[in-house]
């Protein structure tokens, strides 16, 4: 795993690392079984108690379900200290837990991007922040 | 329930960035609404206005603002926001007020100033608007959205990129002879298919920019008014949906979707249109002109599945064999669509409305399709919005 110390994430609730492995926070709703990201984005089933929703951590792993190449800078407030255009989003399903999640790709050849393709939940450094913490967002990888 | 009408309609043709203030952009279409209704200001009984996000606290009070130009009359006056489909909530919220005998007659407008540069987060709480996510982190502009779901289907129906470019090359005909339209160079497959990628596979004519436009629409049950109209228009139906759950779509906005889906794709829309065909007894089979919500090439063929136009799949045949065009069957977006105007949020779902009447009305030169009895308009709106209004003559 990357070396994490001194690293924060831009907004707090959505990566977590404190495992060991860099995975995505999620909730599981125990009634209707949906799971939500970003957590407090509840889409529940209708009809659903809403009772029992309890933080989880996703897999680490996933399948490409589907991806783009953007080729122009995503506009404030995005920001990273280095370029990153082109950078590959994908979207990446995660399959017990049902569900579809954006990121990022990073340390991936995008030419090498297909549907189906193993992906794993990394992180990607956008920039130092007044504390001279490195400040992150989640991503994905291909797994080799 | 009373039959509604529409008797007057005006637009302010759609352009790029403007220091002008929205309302006057507005005061124009209303005027010519009014002029075309025949109509005096203060026979409006009601304003249901879009509101327009970029500005400010005149923007979120547009309909107050746009009363003032014309002169205070002391009626109700509700500002309404559903995103891309603001127009059709306030076109809904007249037709409903005048169907239920509450008004005789109102205006639905909305205008939009296109913001400078590009769209991005319109707060800095990440807490209370969960859009700052998508931006802050994500780095996720809108086409990237459609570009993950064009990419699907590409993989699942054989969508080519011809089939993309072909969209744009149809759109951009028609727009040309369209005097409201922003885009009124004509492409050829070439010129689109060698235009740069914005978002892989979606490229640059592929899909719309934010333009700034205002539209405006005179609605009525008043027997007089509408036997002294130029060839009023009916109003069979028209609808608003909102998501269902497990609708697959990763939508504009959010950081996940299903993966299983338990909904349709697009569920709003599908939702509003199918309310639509239950209202008015009018189905897909009927319909004669189709101005639906072309915000990328991928739009263009995902919508004649989610309103029944054809099965999914199948829509990339229907492009490819002509069916879609003036002239055919259906005639799809003969204005040029979005891909020829560009998006003016709150103005653009009543110009829709407008485009179809004005084809009802044998208004539309050059592009009119011949003989149109029955037609449809069909909004987008992110986050779960769309509406739906089937007019016909
Ligand atoms: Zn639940």
């Amino acid at each position: 795993m990357e070396n994490m110390v001194n690293k924060v994430a831009r907004i707090p609730n959505l990566v977590d690392w404190s495992t060991g492995e860099v995975r995505l926070m999620s909730a599981k709703c125990n009634s209707c079984g949906t799971y939500f990201f970003p957590k407090e984005h509840y889409q529940h089933r209708p009809g659903c108690s809403r009772e029992g929703v309890e933080d989880v951590l996703l897999a680490k792993k996933g399948k490409l379900a589907s991806y783009t190449i953007q080729y122009y800078p995503c506009p404030a407030p995005f920001k990273t200290e280095k370029k990153i255009t082109p950078y590959g989003i994908g979207l990446v399903e995660f399959e017990d837990e049902k569900i579809q999640i954006t990121g990022i790709i990073t340390g991936t050849d995008l030419k090498s991007l297909k549907i189906g393709m193993e992906m794993e939940t990394t992180i990607l450094d956008m920039y130092t922040n007044e504390e001279k913490q490195q400040v992150v967002t989640w991503a994905f990888k291909a797994v080799n | 329930m009373r039959d509604v009408y529409i008797i007057g309609t005006g637009i302010h043709p759609w352009m790029g960035f403007s220091e002008q203030v929205f309302a006057d952009f507005a005061a124009v279409a209303v005027n010519d609404a009014l002029k075309d209704a025949n109509l005096e200001w203060q026979k409006i009984e009601a304003i249901m206005a879009g509101i327009f996000i970029y500005g400010g606290n005149a923007g979120h009070l547009s309909g107050q603002y746009l009363e003032s130009i014309f002169g205070e009359t002391g009626i109700p006056v509700v500002n309404v926001y559903n995103a891309c489909a603001t127009g059709s909530a306030s076109i809904r919220m007249a037709y409903n007020s005048i169907a239920a005998g509450e008004t005789d007659t109102a205006l639905a407008f909305g205008a939009d100033v296109s913001p400078k540069g590009f769209l991005t987060a319109k707060s800095d709480n990440a807490v209370q608007d969960r859009d700052v996510i998508r931006w802050k982190m994500g780095g996720l502009p809108n086409p990237i959205y459609w570009a993950l779901e064009c990419r699907k289907r590409m993989e699942k129906y054989g969508t080519t990129e011809e089939d993309l470019a072909l969209v744009k090359v149809l759109m951009s005909e028609y727009g040309s002879k369209n005097p409201h339209a922003r885009f009124k160079k004509q492409y050829s497959i070439e010129e689109v298919l060698n235009s740069v990628y914005v978002c892989d596979p979606l490229r640059l004519f592929e899909i719309c920019p934010v333009s700034t436009g205002a539209a405006a629409l005179i609605v009525t049950a008043d027997e007089e008014l509408i036997s002294k109209a130029d060839n009023p228009v009916k109003i069979s139906a028209t609808t608003m949906g909102s998501a269902m759950y497990g609708d697959p779509t990763i939508r504009i906005s959010a950081l996940s979707c299903p993966s299983v889906p338990e909904a349709p794709m697009l569920s709003e829309s599908y939702s509003a249109s199918r309310q639509a065909y239950e209202k008015s007894g009018i189905g897909p089979e009927d319909i004669d002109v189709l101005e639906l919500p072309d915000n990328s090439s991928w739009h263009y063929l995902v919508y004649l599945e989610t309103c029944g136009f054809c099965k999914d799949g199948e829509a990339d045949k229907m492009l490819r064999d002509g069916e879609t065009k003036i002239g055919a069957k259906l005639a799809v977006n003969p204005s040029g669509g979005f891909s020829s105007h560009g998006e003016a949020l709150s103005a653009q779902a009543i110009w829709q409305v407008i485009e179809c009447a004005n084809q009802l009305r044998g208004r539309c030169g050059e592009r009119q399709v011949e003989g149109a009895k029955v037609a449809m308009a069909q909004t987008y709106g992110l986050m779960g919005n769309s509406g739906t209004t089937i007019m016909t003559i």
